[in-house]
């Protein structure tokens, strides 16, 4: 299994404090949307979102391209929970994991992985989704194009880091980032989809934002 | 409607199958940001296969500091195959559940 968030040696440390000074703002916001949020109940059920977040991270499709993908989940934590900060709460400890035990992005780059899945990923993910909600109202085509953002757009905001940490030229980064992950973004786009028309099924109560599912 | 315990044991579930499903079927090709370096070093068209022997890490550079997991790509080794894979992601997905409940428990606790 080869997947990759960003790792230590691609950010010079100085650069990395800086995105992990900003990841702990939006870490600790994300605490107390968790304090004021949660409850005994709800607690269980985010738990076996990042575990499922977590698994299917591992599992890589093709794309085309010589290339594969698979789910980041911050834009289906935050739809599914209402708020851009689940986004931030579940992938901060999905990345933890990661990175501690399986190496899979770096310790010291940890902070620029959480600002963009996390961060960047559940406010793209989660406003986009509301936007859509208002102009078409159909929850799962809202949430799938909402998702394909929320893919795009922070491997878009990746590739500005990785040349700004000499990593990557400007443009052809940019160009190679975002042709790989719009084509990776259909993928988040169908599985976030999927995943909230079953988890609605499931359990309509967990659903904070999306409205007008049939369950 | 699931009750919550239902739902919670059928979610685990599904989440270690899709992993362990994933060691066995995922596609081993980069994902997009090590494509991508592979495009920046000239060893990957942007349309194009991906070689062999391609390292993506060949861009990074040495920042003083390099963590080395216990786990490195969620194997054991490469003596333990796809057994030790196995075992990692299931090792993962329980390690993110827990976490998750530990400070979720944490966070609500602190509340009253």
């Amino acid at each position: 299994m080869v997947t990759m968030h960003i790792p230590d040696i691609f950010i010079p440390l100085w650069q990395s404090a800086i995105y992990w000074v900003i990841a702990l703002i939006f870490i600790a916001l994300a605490l107390r949307w968790a304090r004021n949020e949660l409850d005994d109940e709800k607690v269980p059920l985010i738990a076996v979102l990042a575990a499922g977040i977590f698994a299917i991270q591992a599992f890589n499709l093709p794309v085309g391209m010589g290339t594969t993908g698979h789910l980041v989940g911050g834009a289906l934590a935050a739809i599914l929970l209402g708020s851009p900060y689940a986004a931030v709460f579940i992938l901060t400890l999905v990345l933890l994991v990661q990175a501690i035990v399986f190496g899979d992005g770096g310790i010291t780059t940890m902070g620029a992985n959480i600002i963009n899945m996390g961060v960047i990923g559940g406010f793209v993910g989660f406003y986009t989704y509301k936007g859509l909600m208002g102009v078409i109202g159909n929850v799962y085509l809202s949430a799938g194009i909402a998702a394909w953002f929320a893919c795009l757009i922070p491997a878009l905001c990746a590739s500005v880091e990785m040349f700004l940490a000499g990593t990557f030229p400007l443009v052809e980064g940019m160009i190679a980032m975002g042709a790989y992950h719009a084509a990776i973004g259909i993928i988040e786009a169908v599985i976030t989809a999927g995943a909230i028309y079953l988890i609605a099924a499931a359990r309509p109560d967990m659903m904070k934002t999306v409205e007008g599912v049939a369950a | 409607m699931m009750d919550t315990k239902q739902f919670l044991v059928a979610g685990v579930v599904v989440a270690l199958l899709i992993g362990v499903t994933a060691v066995f079927f995922a596609a081993g090709d980069p994902d997009g940001l090590e494509s991508t370096a592979l495009v920046v070093q000239g060893v990957k068209d942007l349309t194009g296969p991906t070689p062999e022997d391609a390292d993506p890490e060949a861009v990074g550079q040495d920042v003083g500091f390099e963590y080395e997991a216990p786990m490195p790509d969620y194997t054991m080794g490469e003596d333990a195959g796809k057994m030790g894979e196995v075992v990692a992601v299931v090792a993962g997905t329980l390690l993110a559940l827990l976490l998750v409940l530990g400070v979720g428990k944490a966070v609500t606790a602190s509340k009253h």
